[in-house]
């Protein structure tokens, strides 16, 4: 009986410690479960924050975006960064100030200054000895005085070096000093780094930052030029470099809405009209004139078989290319070599074939969409770019100047190729200039007399 | 034969004596660069009807120089006095001499010129005068505002009211060919056939209208200045026609041919570019161009964009676009109406290496923004579009993709290049690859439709030579197919030299 009864009790031990146990497990944090043995602490120092926990945008340099990585690693080139340093502890708990370390940070005048402190200046905490680099020493046993300390992956064993460090010079011009004259502190640049630990390209500044300043109106600026070679590398004709071996520097969407991304030719249109300064900072007028007034076909806009592909994108995309050709001496020069144009060298004519749809759909027949009267509408830059205004003034021009079809029984009014509203312009348009009137109408004509 | 333009080297040579002297005569601390482009381009261009062929044997010299900081005083704010020329000359060595030749009416196309010769750019700029409120520019120079990009020779000048306002003003004459030699037909109002008619019969080329005469043009912007969240630009320009020109292109029944000198407009435009931005929401931008001439709003976009997330831009785009001419063009007063196209856009960093752009929308013709100026029902056209352009770069060279396609009432024009760079030994040789696909129709013409394949092959070399900064010499070699010009080829031999003296 009694047997009985410890089986029952080992029995309820083991289900309500099998339960335990479950819930235990479902209690733990995932990553607990995941790792398995308890983890050791945090080291402290090798990360702006522990276990690289995010640094909260208010602790970071002004202008900076949640996630932007950092500041632009063409401006700023990545670092090796080879030491475990925690700021917090040594500017909150031991009550450093940032030129107790950084003791050039205010006299600096170069972006290409080293700011960093100089071993030594660790040695009076750290009890260690880093006057002769080749062979520093600990003078304790203590732990922090151990090179392996704040040197991460030193090993003793190999050859007693430390890694490393990498600090690439910013491609900027930058004077601390001027700043700190001006009573800029360190954190309104690169963010509270009293906070974080480790301080990495993050606490760098962000170029939206230094707009706070540098992009005031006249009076409020001071001496915060807005020129963006106040602060950019320029090459010797005097414009913003933008070529480094780390890539190009190319400018944000916020600013103007400049972001250089991949669908950025369509609109280049806006930040050019509207702040054409913008764009000559860092590009000569032969970079546009490359395009815009070219002689080598620029293929980023025209694809590889453009010479065949043109006629059709000329009828669906005139507004494109008017932004670069001119229609009666670009195409219709060459229109006229190649004969498909109706005035052109004789000689390119013979023997050609029709280029429109035929005559009998395209002059004869009812307007509609083969009719060229109905493309002539629709798409006029078109039509200039073959024909010259003789191969229409045949036709449209009133029968006292030879033109319109009276035999065609149209009579001559049916001709007119006015739009809608062109009563109501015509008057200014005789006014400014009579030449495009009279090249149609006689000057006795009754219909001008309308417009006078 | 060909027969050197002798006015053309006369003028090289004057304006290459110009600034060497210029260089050599600047203040020690001024900084000077120098750059040459050649380039030989060898292709033929079909005629749709297979004969003619023009051929195409160019070669394309142009000639930067640019001076900074001439009077030697580098401080900011200080006075800066820079000089900026570019010279440039076209040579085409295909041309036969008889399509230059006016008595060979059977061949000869008028404007045609072997080696054309004309100065780009050449002006002188002041910036940062009385307090640095004031900047100057003296010369042939570029303006590039809402109304388009153009230029000019004359005199411009900028004032900052402080913190509000910049002002500018400027007058002078519309680059044209109108000397010949010195200029290009390039930023003159289309719709116009002009050029040297000395050689020339009055009846022969009616519409080739002579052109002799300076075009005066003067105008001048508003823009706000130092606002992060506004930039606005009002624009306004006039040039004016003062060419002796026909009118009568037919001989009329008594025998006259009439013809018009007096002063009369040629363009007359007001524009307005405005950009609204949020750095963290995103931005709202627009144009507007009104001719005054013409009486009618001739261009009107706008875009909005949201930046939805660090990496991520959407947007919203409309493009509506009128054709408009020189006041001296018929082509003005024919009726005809805008093309109109909306899209949505969008544009995303996958990485940052790696990022994609797309467009995505319609274009409609025929429709415009009042009911009168509209076509009927039955003469609008939609077409659809779509663009993707995505790419992957890397410290030393870049991966893309471009797309492009449109289809509908005007047929369809589909397809894309894929195309790789890539430097090696930094820069020292790079190399270029690009593959294509595009099948095309035009619904006039659905005889001439056709699918292309093509590739080009490139390649350069950056020799470091003593003494100068970079010189790079490069090849490219293309071929495409098509079921309409069979096989064609370009060779493309370029030299590009950059120095600092």
């Amino acid at each position: 009986m009694r047997q009985l009864f410890m089986t029952r009790c080992r029995t309820r031990l083991l289900v309500v410690g099998l339960l335990f146990a479950a819930l235990l497990a479902l209690a733990l944090p995932q990553s607990a479960r995941a790792k398995g043995p308890a983890q050791p602490p945090a080291v402290h120092g090798l990360a702006p924050l522990p276990q690289g926990a995010p640094v909260p945008l208010s602790d970071r340099p002004p202008g900076a975006f949640p996630h932007d990585g950092g500041p632009s690693p063409v401006v700023f080139p990545a670092q090796e960064i080879s030491i475990r340093f925690n700021h917090r502890l040594h500017i909150h708990d031991l009550g450093l100030g940032c030129t107790d370390c950084h003791v050039n940070a205010t006299s600096s005048r170069s972006s290409g200054d080293s700011l960093l402190p100089k071993p030594t200046a660790c040695d009076g905490c750290h009890k260690s000895d880093h006057r002769e680099l080749h062979a520093v020493k600990s003078l304790t046993s203590d732990l922090i005085s151990q090179c392996g300390y704040c040197h991460i992956g030193y090993q003793p064993d190999h050859g007693d070096r430390v890694a490393r460090q990498h600090f690439p010079a910013p491609h900027l011009k930058f004077s601390h000093q001027a700043h700190s004259r001006r009573n800029i502190g360190c954190a309104q640049c690169h963010g509270q780094v009293d906070r974080i630990e480790l301080a990495t390209r993050d606490q760098l500044p962000r170029m939206r930052g230094c707009f706070d300043c540098h992009q005031m109106p006249e009076p409020a600026r001071g001496d915060a030029p807005g020129e963006c070679t106040a602060c950019h590398l320029q090459d010797a004709a005097g414009r913003m470099r933008t070529e480094f071996p780390e890539g190009r520097l190319e400018p944000p969407s916020w600013l103007f809405n400049a972001g250089h991304d991949a669908g950025f030719l369509e609109r280049h249109k806006f930040v050019a009209g509207n702040n054409s300064e913008l764009c000559t900072s860092c590009h000569s007028e032969s970079y546009c004139t490359d395009c815009h007034d070219g002689r080598v076909r620029p293929r980023n806009v025209h694809p590889n078989d453009f010479l065949s592909l043109h006629a059709v994108a000329a009828r669906q995309n005139s507004p494109d290319c008017s932004s670069c050709h001119r229609a009666q001496s670009f195409c219709l020069g060459c229109h006229q070599r190649v004969g498909v144009t109706l005035s052109g060298p004789a000689e390119n004519f013979a023997g050609r074939g029709r280029f429109h749809p035929p005559k009998s759909v395209w002059t004869d027949g009812a307007m509609g969409s083969q009719h060229h009267g109905s493309e002539a509408r629709r798409n006029l830059s078109a039509c200039v770019s073959c024909h010259t205004e003789s191969d229409c003034v045949l036709c449209h021009a009133t029968a006292e100047l030879g033109g319109g079809l009276s035999g065609r029984g149209g009579g001559v009014s049916s001709l007119s190729p006015h739009g809608a509203g062109f009563a109501a312009r015509c008057r200014g348009a005789l006014r400014r200039n009579a030449r495009s009137c009279l090249t149609c109408h006689h000057p006795q004509d009754a219909k001008l007399g309308q417009c006078r | 034969m060909w027969t050197w333009g002798q006015r053309e080297l006369a003028v090289a040579s004057a304006c290459s004596t110009a600034c060497v002297l210029l260089v050599s005569g600047v203040g020690e601390a001024a900084e000077a660069a120098v750059r040459a482009d050649l380039t030989a381009q060898y292709y033929d261009v079909p005629s749709p009807y297979g004969d003619p062929v023009v051929q195409r044997r160019r070669y394309t010299h142009t000639l930067d120089l640019d001076v900074s900081d001439i009077d030697g005083d580098t401080s900011f704010d200080a006075p800066e006095l820079v000089f900026r020329t570019r010279l440039r000359l076209d040579a085409d060595f295909g041309q036969f001499s008889n399509e230059r030749d006016p008595e060979d009416l059977d061949n000869f196309a008028p404007g045609l010129e072997q080696a054309p010769f004309d100065v780009m750019a050449l002006y002188l700029e002041g910036r940062h005068y009385l307090g640095g409120a004031v900047g100057f520019r003296v010369g042939r120079q570029y303006q590039v505002d809402s109304l388009g990009w153009w230029s000019f020779d004359g005199a411009l000048v900028r004032a900052d009211v402080p913190g509000v306002f910049g002002i500018e003003a400027y007058g002078g004459f519309e680059q044209r060919d109108t000397l010949g030699m010195l200029g290009t037909s390039r930023y003159a109002a289309d719709g116009v056939f002009r050029g040297d008619r000395s050689d020339l019969e009055q009846n022969e080329w009616p519409s080739y209208l002579e052109q002799s005469k300076l075009a005066p043009a003067y105008g001048g912007s508003v823009q706000t200045l130092g606002l992060e969240f506004l930039q606005a630009r009002l624009s306004y320009r006039k040039v004016l026609n003062r060419d002796h020109v026909r009118v009568s292109l037919f001989p009329e029944p008594d025998g006259e041919v009439r013809s018009i000198s007096d002063t009369r407009t040629s363009t007359e435009q007001a524009g307005l570019s405005l950009s609204l931005q949020h750095a963290d929401l995103g931005s709202l931008d627009g144009e507007a161009v009104y001719d005054v001439f013409v009486q009618r709003l001739s261009e009107l976009q706008a875009s909005l964009d949201w930046y939805a997330s660090d990496e991520t831009t959407l947007g919203l785009s409309y493009d509506y676009w009128l054709p408009v001419f020189d006041g001296d063009s018929i082509f003005n007063w024919f009726g005809h109406a805008p093309s109109q196209t909306g899209e949505v856009v969008a544009s995303t960093a996958l990485s940052p290496s790696a990022d994609v752009g797309l467009r995505a929308g319609v274009r409609v013709y025929g429709l415009a923004l009042t009911p009168d100026e509209s076509l009927g029902k039955d003469e609008r056209w939609v077409d659809e579009l779509v663009a993707l352009n995505a790419r992957y770069r890397w410290g030393q060279g870049e991966l893309r993709f471009d797309g492009d396609s449109q289809w509908g009432d005007t047929g369809h024009r589909v397809g894309g290049n894929v195309s790789g760079a890539q430097r090696f030994l930094e820069g020292y040789y790079d190399t270029l690859v690009v593959l294509s696909l595009y099948d095309f129709e035009d619904e006039l013409r659905p005889e001439r439709a056709a699918t292309s394949v093509g590739y080009v092959i490139g390649g350069g070399l950056s020799p470091e030579i003593e003494g100068i900064v970079r010189t790079r010499l490069g090849l490219q070699w293309e071929h495409w197919y098509n079921q309409l010009a069979a096989h064609q080829f370009r060779v493309l031999l370029s030299l590009t030299v950059t120095e600092f003296p």
